[in-house]
């Protein structure tokens, strides 16, 4: 993804690994090294991690219900699109893995076509939910979750995912994690995406998502229909709708950008929720005919003036200080070092 | 799937209290050669559940490894080749891996375990 500025509309790693280094504290030093795209160059030479804790808490409580399903907006515009657009992956995943003969890496998507690229590279990998890592507690020397945190659609979620990646090192572990920004440094690439409504948030992921919400039975999961044979669904409508939106400059698209950021954040609608485009030039979406299926079954559209199948991802983009606020409530972790690379704020936690 | 990675999985299930070790089924094993690397297995023991090793190399079929191991072995050459064989040449390349307290099994495929929990179990 990110880690290249030149091609961050089409970010192509996402990714959580759990590293064991069988040497001692070469940890994060490595991972940074390592990691020799630009992602981490601003903290070489870190070994003078300085604490910089902030002392804000988090009061919001997470109900295992809110975390227990998967809103079906990641199931669909996250799960389903990355499956799809997985083959076309050129430069591909894992591209973490597998750096340092002395290092062990595992990594482990959700997405299991992504896993399979990096399975055929030779690495090791496993297919697993960020809220829910299959690991054992205090094993790892270092975790990292690149671009995963973006794409979980309440702050239980992504809270969730932290605490499953402290969970996992050891003591004295540290954890990279890094998020998309809302701060972009090409900032005229925000006004490409399609944000996306109050209305819409809340029937994919639940009214006020951030509470808590007492009757569990209130999540809807039926499946999205795969093909419209119901008539199109609400969803795929709605999706339409949005995705309409997009190609036709001047509707819902243009109007929420007439506002700049700061005018924004004054009027309470500070906008972080987006679909973000993934472009699949024609030439290209004919080497499998999943595009075709995706069409059809509203997962993609199709922009004829770029000449490219278009697929939405789901994105949460973090504001400035938002990642720093959901690491800063841990008792068993705290920040070692946090910073913006590359349109991604970025944060090294130390486990206690 | 390594048994190296196979002794840091853990099964996740919401009530569960302990998820390890799994337990190995086997359809399909491969063994992949991986350059000798003594460093990596002295430094790598000590993280080693060594029992959860032993059974899961067992039950991929390979049983030279001794049933209890401490760091002065890693001295013996012979010792470290079997400890590095056991723990990353041999592969579940088919199979599953068996929650010991619930019995829910996670499917292993072309060497990938599907480690994804349903909705009810988180």
């Amino acid at each position: 993804m990110l880690l290249k500025s030149g091609v961050l509309k089409d970010p192509v790693v996402c990714l959580s690994a759990i590293v064991c280094y069988p040497r001692i504290f070469t940890t994060m030093n490595e991972v940074k090294a390592d990691n020799a795209c630009n992602l981490c160059a601003p903290v070489s030479g870190g070994e003078s991690f300085v604490q910089q804790s902030v002392p804000v808490s988090l009061n919001k409580r997470c109900s295992s219900s809110i975390l227990q399903s998967t809103p079906e907006i990641e199931k669909k515009y996250v799960h389903r699109v990355y499956d799809a657009i997985a083959p076309h992956f050129s430069c591909g995943n894992g591209k973490y893995l597998g750096l340092n003969p002395n290092c062990y890496f595992i990594g482990c998507d959700i997405s299991a076509p992504l896993i399979n690229i990096c399975a055929d590279r030779g690495h090791e990998v496993v297919v697993a939910d960020a809220v829910n890592l299959p690991y054992r507690t205090g094993y790892g020397d270092a975790a990292i979750s690149i671009a995963v945190l973006h794409h979980l659609s309440t702050e239980c979620r992504r809270k969730k995912a932290i605490d499953e990646l402290v969970r996992v090192v050891k003591k004295g572990g540290l954890v990279l994690i890094t998020v998309w920004a809302r701060e972009q440094e090409d900032s005229s690439l925000i006004n490409k995406w399609t944000p996306l409504t109050e209305n819409y948030l809340e029937e994919w992921i639940g009214p006020s998502s951030h509470q808590i919400r007492s009757p569990p039975s209130s999540f809807t999961l039926e499946s999205i229909p795969e093909v419209e044979e119901n008539g199109s669904g609400e969803h795929l409508r709605d999706f339409k709708e949005l995705s309409c939106s997009m190609k036709s400059p001047g509707t819902i698209h243009l109007a929420s950008q007439s506002q700049d950021p700061s005018e924004k954040g004054k009027n309470g609608e500070n906008q972080q929720e987006y679909f973000i485009p993934w472009h699949l030039p024609y030439h290209r979406a004919e080497v499998s005919g999943a595009s075709a299926c995706a069409l059809a079954n509203g997962l993609a559209t199709k922009d004829d003036k770029k000449g490219a199948v278009v697929y939405n991802r789901y994105y949460h983009i973090f504001s400035e200080g938002e990642l720093e606020r959901l690491v800063s409530g841990m008792d068993n972790a705290v920040v070692v070092d946090q910073f913006y690379d590359k349109s991604n704020w970025c944060v090294i936690l130390e486990k206690r | 799937m390594r048994l190296l990675t196979h002794n840091m999985l853990s099964s996740n299930i919401k009530g569960v209290a302990n998820g390890f070790p799994l337990r190995i089924e086997v359809e399909k094993v491969v063994e992949k050669q991986v350059d000798f690397n003594a460093d990596f297995l002295k430094n790598m023991f000590a993280k080693i559940e060594w029992k959860a090793l032993v059974d899961a190399s067992r039950s991929m079929g390979y049983s030279e490894l001794p049933g209890d191991a401490n760091p002065s072995m890693l001295d013996s050459d012979d010792f470290l080749q079997k400890f590095h064989h056991a723990l990353l040449e041999l592969h579940l390349e088919e199979g599953a891996l068996v929650c010991p307290e619930t019995g829910r099994k996670f499917p292993v495929n072309k060497g990938i375990p599907n480690m994804l929990l349903h909705e009810d179990e988180v």
